[in-house]
């Protein structure tokens, strides 16, 4: 086999290395060290991780009213769907004993609502919403036309089911003077969603390009008027409808409604003292048995960590050291029977 | 070739025989032809057939030939080799027919240079064909296995359908009910059990991807890729006949991991079929080993040139003797040696030929003869020619003629056969050669010391796996020899008790011998034998040979490569005649064993002392010390019989060795089927010829030895390699890789679809149980195609957890294929729960993290799309975290599948979620902008860390624990490998080979009676020999009488000596 003549003779499998199975590799053995180390310090790691998490968790300052049952006459109102025209307003004071400092957000909160319904998530148009097509609702049912078959714009149950309650918050200074706490409604939306994904009709008019189209029978007004004072958050771009339209992967969740705007006595953030919500109640959610609140917040590096995610990283942490442990005994223990092996 | 039966058809010398033919004419006088029936039975000698005296007039004459118009009436198709009834009705008158004038399909013929047969028997109703068994379709038991767990999946999936489908029913009642009336429009009452069971399919679509499709096409590429392992593999190719080992079927590789039973054939497979005279004992002195310098032994390859043999034109080239003290003797003009090479040049019944070309050819009927001639001849006595009355050899140049006096011929309770002869001088000698035993009995006791000196030489040869023959010589009176002679005459004329007569005064003369020495021919076995049967049999691979060739000569190759060995405890010997009789032996068999064992129990400690790597091995028989069955055919047809077959099956599966001898194909078919069924063992066949298509067909895999003549068994078989050596590499390096990375990649794959699948369960409980999905349909479409399909294909193929060298020299590596250990319904469970717990990992850490969180621009980010690609993110980084954790072997292929399929995932995403590709298809790229969202969040990341860390942390340890509390014998390699990566390679631990020193006295056990009657008859003289009108034997035999007699005397034969018997009867 070694005359390299032989090469030649017919029947001669290649002397290569894939074939001959001799390919330069890497033979991963973890030995006792590596792995012993790379325990200890993943442990570290993770404690690490999951005190910093629980620390900065510590810090958010949040605030969670839930108005569905304070609200109880514009709830009971609501049951009935004949009642959609009826306006319903309601107020919730509430104290803030701390001052909420930096940026603080106002989320709305719903509680059983399934979003995530195989049938429901498919219930959109993305071509219509993008503007390419404000009549194409393909994927829409069973929102796809009205009665009379016009076809719905914006189609399907997702857009139909729209949360539409107004929240404003007021500063109350003291008992008579009340100051509309100022939000802004900015950097809500992905910006993806609110440049790429959704579009409106390139028509000079918003009422013309929806021309032939009709709104979503549980909305009280067409898309092109949700905003009529500002074009730029107007007919499909509209954030609140934008942010609705990301559904939540469950049936509890929370979407970002406003934000702080940090001005004049809001500069620090929102200062301690009484406030109240004043809520225009139009989102149904006795039908479903669902609630809703409106929720106050402020962030950190992370985001606005629950503690789950810092208790977990240190759980896993002292599992990991607790498993170095062990294993380091067990390790101790064998090593005289392991070396035995070796020196045969 | 379309051959039907009643063609007359042609066959000229060493042509296969294609069909079963009924003999009609031969070039030959007397209408002989000389056949070799290896193919059939794996006996290497020549056979004779001879045609009925009225078609052999036929000749070579094609009109007559082609007028022949002959009736045969005969027996249907049937499986005996050595049965054949039938009646030929011709020009009025009926001839019987028997098995002496059919020659069979398969055989080869030889030294007849032309025949003419009538076709009896064609294609599938050729007895070889009948005797070939059933193709069937093989599997392996992986195959089976996976078969099952794919239906188990199957149910699995099923019991998930419904527990969702419940789920949606109760959900749909409860909050369904009255969500829909505020989400959908007017659909009005829905009935829940409906849309439970609408749930319970879609379920059943999403989560298929449990029962893996593609796993079925990944089994086979990767066997596809071991195929071609085996088939490009250096090592398995043989230069000698230039053929490369040859995978057959790619099906069956993984089962090559798993053998326990190793049937082989033995001319042929463990034998190369040659038989060479390596040396010789004469007067108390060895010829033949060579000496260095220093006076010790050397090998026998080197270093020293052969003895020239050039002075004599006749030698012949391929003989290699390397002993110059011989030369020297003979030209010293020793008597001694003179004598006993001129025994060896008058005393056989080879025919000799001068081709065209002045070369001596040598017809030889038994192989081992053929080597003393052939060694007689290249050392300078020559045996020219003979005719029935004289024997012409030269002697040192000097031509001398011998009269041949008689001729007593060998059968099988002789032992022996003799020549008589009147030299030149008048002197009257007897030549007799023989085993030991029997000839030392006759030594006349004026031989003093020389019998026990030659009877330590002969042990010496023994010991080498060499075949002896005893050499002696007497002389004879005249007025003797004349008494003698008037009376073997009258005994032969005698018509009673003629047999026992002629017995007797061959009893009488064959006397008061002078021992002159003795033979040892070497049945060459095949190169590097003795290393693989010992190999095998560390790996707990237990061996048998069946084999068509007579039980001595199969005995002797059983000690020849150490398959049996003067250290077993017993030996058994299962040679009964009658049902009744081989019960008995069994039982008694049975008996001995167990009382042995009993007796041994102590023996017990020394054993495991034996083998100190066996560290985690466990002694599961129950009898320890070694023992070997040996069982003929004619018994074997009895102990198949039902009710014995688990007695002959539980003794057989307790030895060590078994050689089963004298059988046929079929029953080599029904001894592997019996281990087969009754062990639920897997095994391997491995033979060279047509007689063991059969059990090539019946065991789960068969082994063809190509390179050879015939091609039948290379083409009934799975694998094909030239030389029997390979098997040890086939197995132990090929077939336990494959069994390895099977066993990884199907526990790897089962793991990677729970994983990925079973995540949607657990999602349904938070979806209403509405079929949603998690992940991205096109993540769902891509996950087992494109991103993790690869590695674990590369894995597959190309993972080694020890090297090819260290599972050669520690064969003890191949038992876990054996045990089923690396894959089975528990690792499978194991592998499933696994899944199942990445899957959890996987699902409630981003759940738990998402819920009721903000991202770091305070949007929510619980949102689904978010969620999806978290959970798809994780899930492909943990499953090629494992893959890279599993392979064990990182070759520049893995490491571009495993660092590639990640590479691959991040950029089809960022593609994916492009705006661009929004922009074209708005409704089926959905997802836009959301990875470069996501993964721009410091809090998704770490959730993916913290699942991955969750996920393969228990993993790894307790895979380091079970390497650190019971290590396997491969981690420990592993290990030991690693130590030792740069000092030298493992040698320590090769199998040494050591031979026993039994002495196994043989005559030239190929041989057959009848053929000195055949000599001295003169019959198969050519007519260039004239034989001559008068003569003392010639008076003997009428020349029509002598073939009945031959016939007569091996018919005789086969019935006295039942334990040689074939028949089935």
């Amino acid at each position: 086999m070694k005359r390299i003549s032989q090469d030649c003779q017919s029947g001669l499998p290649d002397n290569c290395a894939v074939k001959q199975q001799q390919l330069p590799a890497y033979r991963l053995q973890l030995s006792a060290n590596k792995i012993l180390s790379g325990f200890f310090a993943t442990g570290v790691f993770c404690l690490g991780v999951g005190v910093i998490l629980l620390l900065s968790a510590k810090t958010i300052k949040e605030v969670e009213i839930n108005y569905t049952e304070k609200c109880a006459n514009c709830a009971k109102l609501r049951e009935n769907a004949a009642n959609f025209d009826k306006e319903c307003n309601c107020s919730i004071p509430f104290f803030l004993p701390e001052t909420m400092k930096g940026n603080v957000y106002m989320y709305y909160k719903l509680y059983g609502f399934y979003q995530n319904l195989y049938r429901y998530i498919l219930s959109r148009s993305n071509s219509q919403l993008v503007g390419t097509d404000v009549k194409d609702v393909r994927n829409c049912a069973p929102f796809k036309t009205s009665h009379n078959g016009i076809p719905i714009a914006p189609c399907g149950a997702i857009a139909n089911s729209m949360f539409n309650d107004t929240i404003i918050l007021s500063y109350n200074l003291n008992s008579s003077i009340h100051i509309k706490v100022p939000m802004i409604r900015s950097g809500i939306t992905w910006w993806t969603d609110k440049y790429v994904k959704f579009q409106n009709p390139s028509f000079q008019n918003l009422s013309s390009a929806f021309a032939g189209t009709t709104k979503p029978p549980n909305w009280p007004k067409p898309v092109y008027e949700l905003d009529e004072e500002d074009p730029g958050n107007n007919g499909f771009i509209n954030d609140d409808f934008i942010v609705w339209m990301r559904t939540a992967a469950f049936p509890t969740f929370k979407k970002l409604y406003r934000r702080l705007h940090r001005i004049e006595h809001f500069t620090e953030g929102l200062p301690a003292g009484s406030y109240s919500f004043n809520i225009t109640y139009n989102f149904p959610v006795n039908r479903f048995r669902g609630e809703k609140a409106v929720v106050l917040s402020t962030l950190t590096w992370s985001g606005g960590s629950s503690l789950f995610l810092g208790l977990a990283y240190v759980v896993t942490g002292a599992v990991t050291w607790l498993a170095f442990f062990s294993m380091l005994a067990v390790h101790l223990r064998l090593k005289e029977r392991k070396t035995f092996f070796l020196q045969q | 070739m379309n051959v039907k039966v009643g063609d007359i058809i042609k066959l000229e010398n060493n042509q296969f025989v294609a069909a079963d033919l009924l003999l009609l004419s031969s070039s030959e006088p007397h209408g002989l032809c000389y056949i070799e029936t290896a193919e059939l039975d794996g006996e290497t000698n020549l056979k004779v057939r001879h045609a009925l005296s009225l078609t052999s007039e036929l000749g070579a004459d094609i009109s007559r030939l082609a007028k022949f118009d002959g009736i045969v009436v005969c027996e249907a198709p049937n499986n005996k080799l050595d049965k054949f009834t039938g009646v030929l009705s011709w020009k009025g008158s009926k001839h019987s027919l028997n098995n002496e004038k059919i020659i069979l399909r398969g055989c080869v013929l030889r030294n007849t240079s032309w025949c003419f047969g009538m076709v009896i028997f064609a294609g599938p109703d050729t007895k070889l064909m009948q005797n070939s068994g059933k193709t069937k379709f093989k599997r392996t038991s992986i195959d089976r296995l996976m078969n099952t767990l794919v239906l188990w999946i199957f149910g699995f999936l099923i019991c998930l359908g419904i527990i969702l489908a419940i789920g949606n029913s109760i959900w749909e009642n409860q909050v369904g009910d009255k969500f829909r009336t505020f989400l959908f429009w007017n659909e009005g009452k829905k009935n829940s059990v409906f849309s439970g069971f609408l749930t319970f399919w879609s379920y059943i679509i999403i989560l298929n991807t449990v029962v893996p499709i593609s796993l079925y096409v990944s089994v086979e590429v990767i066997r596809l890729g071991h195929s071609y392992f085996i088939n490009w593999d250096r090592k398995m190719y043989y230069s000698g006949k230039a053929t490369p080992a040859q995978a057959r079927t790619t099906t069956l590789n993984e089962e090559l991991g798993q053998i326990e039973y190793v049937f082989s054939d033995k001319t042929g497979t463990l034998t190369e079929n040659i038989m060479t005279f390596k040396k010789c004992s004469i007067n108390g002195r060895i010829y033949g080993e060579v000496h260095d310098v220093l006076g010790q032994k050397t090998d026998m390859t080197k270093k020293k040139e052969a003895v020239g043999f050039s002075v004599n034109p006749q030698a012949d080239r391929t003989f290699q003797f390397f002993d110059h003290h011989l030369m020297e003797s003979i030209k010293m003009g020793d008597p001694k040696v003179h004598e006993f090479l001129r025994l060896l040049a008058l005393c056989h019944t080879v025919m000799s030929e001068e081709n065209s070309a002045g070369e001596l050819i040598y017809q030889v009927q038994s192989p081992d003869e053929g080597a003393l001639v052939t060694a007689a001849k290249n050392l300078g006595f020559i045996f020219k020619s003979r005719t029935p009355e004289t024997i012409t050899i030269e002697e040192l140049g000097t031509l001398v003629t011998y009269q041949l006096l008689a001729f007593l011929d060998f059968n099988n309770f002789r032992k022996r056969m003799s020549v008589i002869v009147r030299n030149p001088e008048g002197q009257i000698k007897l030549y007799s050669k023989g085993a030991d035993t029997i000839l030392f009995e006759r030594l006349h006791p004026s031989n003093e010391d020389l019998p026990a000196l030659t009877s330590d030489h002969l042990s010496e040869f023994a010991g080498e796996g060499l075949r002896t023959l005893a050499i002696a010589y007497r002389d004879l009176d005249d007025k003797y020899f004349k008494e003698w002679h008037k009376m073997l005459e009258d005994a032969n004329a005698a018509i009673d008790e003629r047999d026992e007569r002629i017995a007797g005064l061959y009893e009488e003369i064959e006397r008061d011998l002078m021992l002159l020495g003795a033979t040892a021919v070497e049945d060459k076995l095949q190169e590097g034998v003795i290393e693989t049967v010992t190999s095998l049999s560390l790996a707990n691979i237990k061996i048998w040979v069946l084999t068509g060739d007579k039980q001595e000569t199969a005995i002797n190759i059983g000690y020849a490569c150490n398959m049996l060995t003067d250290d077993m405890n017993d030996v058994f010997i299962i040679a009964g005649n009658t049902a009744v009789e081989v019960r008995e032996e069994l039982r008694k068999a049975k008996e001995n064993l167990f009382g042995q064992n009993r007796s041994f129990s102590n023996g017990h400690v020394v054993f495991e002392k034996k083998q100190p790597l066996e560290l985690d091995s466990v002694v599961e028989e129950t009898v320890t010390g070694d023992y070997a069955l040996i069982i003929n055919g004619h018994s074997l047809a009895h102990a198949l019989e039902n009710d014995v077959k688990n007695d002959l099956l539980e003794l057989a599966c307790m030895c060590k060795t078994v050689v089963c001898c004298r059988v046929t194909p079929l029953q080599k078919a029904q001894v592997v089927e019996l281990v087969k069924k009754h062990r639920n063992a897997v095994t391997l066949a491995i033979g060279d010829g047509a007689n063991d298509v059969s059990m090539i067909k019946s065991a789960h895999i068969g082994v063809g030895i190509s390179g050879q003549e015939g091609l039948q068994a290379v083409l009934a078989s799975d694998y094909a390699f030239a030389q029997f050596r390979y098997l040890q590499r086939l197995l132990l390096v090929h077939g336990r890789w494959s069994y390895f990375r099977m066993c990884k990649f199907l526990c790897y794959f089962f793991y990677k679809n729970f994983a990925f699948t079973l995540v949607h369960f657990w999602f349904g409980f938070f979806c209403g149980f509405s079929a949603q999905t998690v992940y991205d349909q096109w993540f769902i479409t891509l996950y087992n195609i494109v991103y993790t399909s690869l590695p674990v294909l590369a894995m597959g193929i190309f993972d080694q957890d020890v090297n090819d060298q260290n599972s050669m020299d520690c064969p003890q590596l191949y038992k876990p294929g054996q045990l089923n250990l690396l894959f089975n319904k528990h690792k499978f469970f194991i592998c499933v729960t696994h899944g199942i717990y990445t899957s959890l990992v996987l699902f409630f850490i981003p759940y738990g993290a998402f819920y009721n969180v903000a991202g770091e621009d305070g949007q929510h980010i619980a949102d689904y799309q978010s969620f999806a690609v978290t959970m798809a993110t994780s899930l492909v980084i943990v499953v090629s975290v494992q893959i890279a954790l599993d392979t064990s072997y990182w070759t520049i292929i893995n490491h571009v599948f495993i660092w590639g399929g990640i590479a691959t995932y991040f950029s089809i995403l960022f593609t994916m979620h492009s705006n661009g590709l929004f922009g074209i298809f708005p409704s089926q790229f959905p997802f836009v902008g959301n990875a470069r969202h996501s993964l721009t969040q410091k809090c998704i990341w770490l959730v993916i860390l913290l699942t991955i860390v969750a996920s393969v942390m228990p993993v790894v340890a307790f895979r380091f624990l079970k390497v650190d509390l019971f290590p396997t014998l491969s981690d420990q390699i592993r290990q030991w490998q690693k130590a030792q990566k740069k000092a030298r390679p493992l040698r320590s631990r090769k199998p040494q080979t050591r031979r026993s020193s039994s002495r196994r006295s043989g005559y030239a056990f190929a041989h057959q009676e009848g053929y000195g009657e055949l000599i001295t008859s003169g019959k198969n003289m050519r007519a260039k020999n004239p034989p001559p009108t008068s003569g003392l034997e010639k008076t003997l035999y009428n020349s029509t009488s002598w073939i009945e007699n031959l016939c007569k005397k091996t018919t005789d034969t086969v019935s006295s000596f039942s334990q040689d018997k074939t028949v089935k009867l």
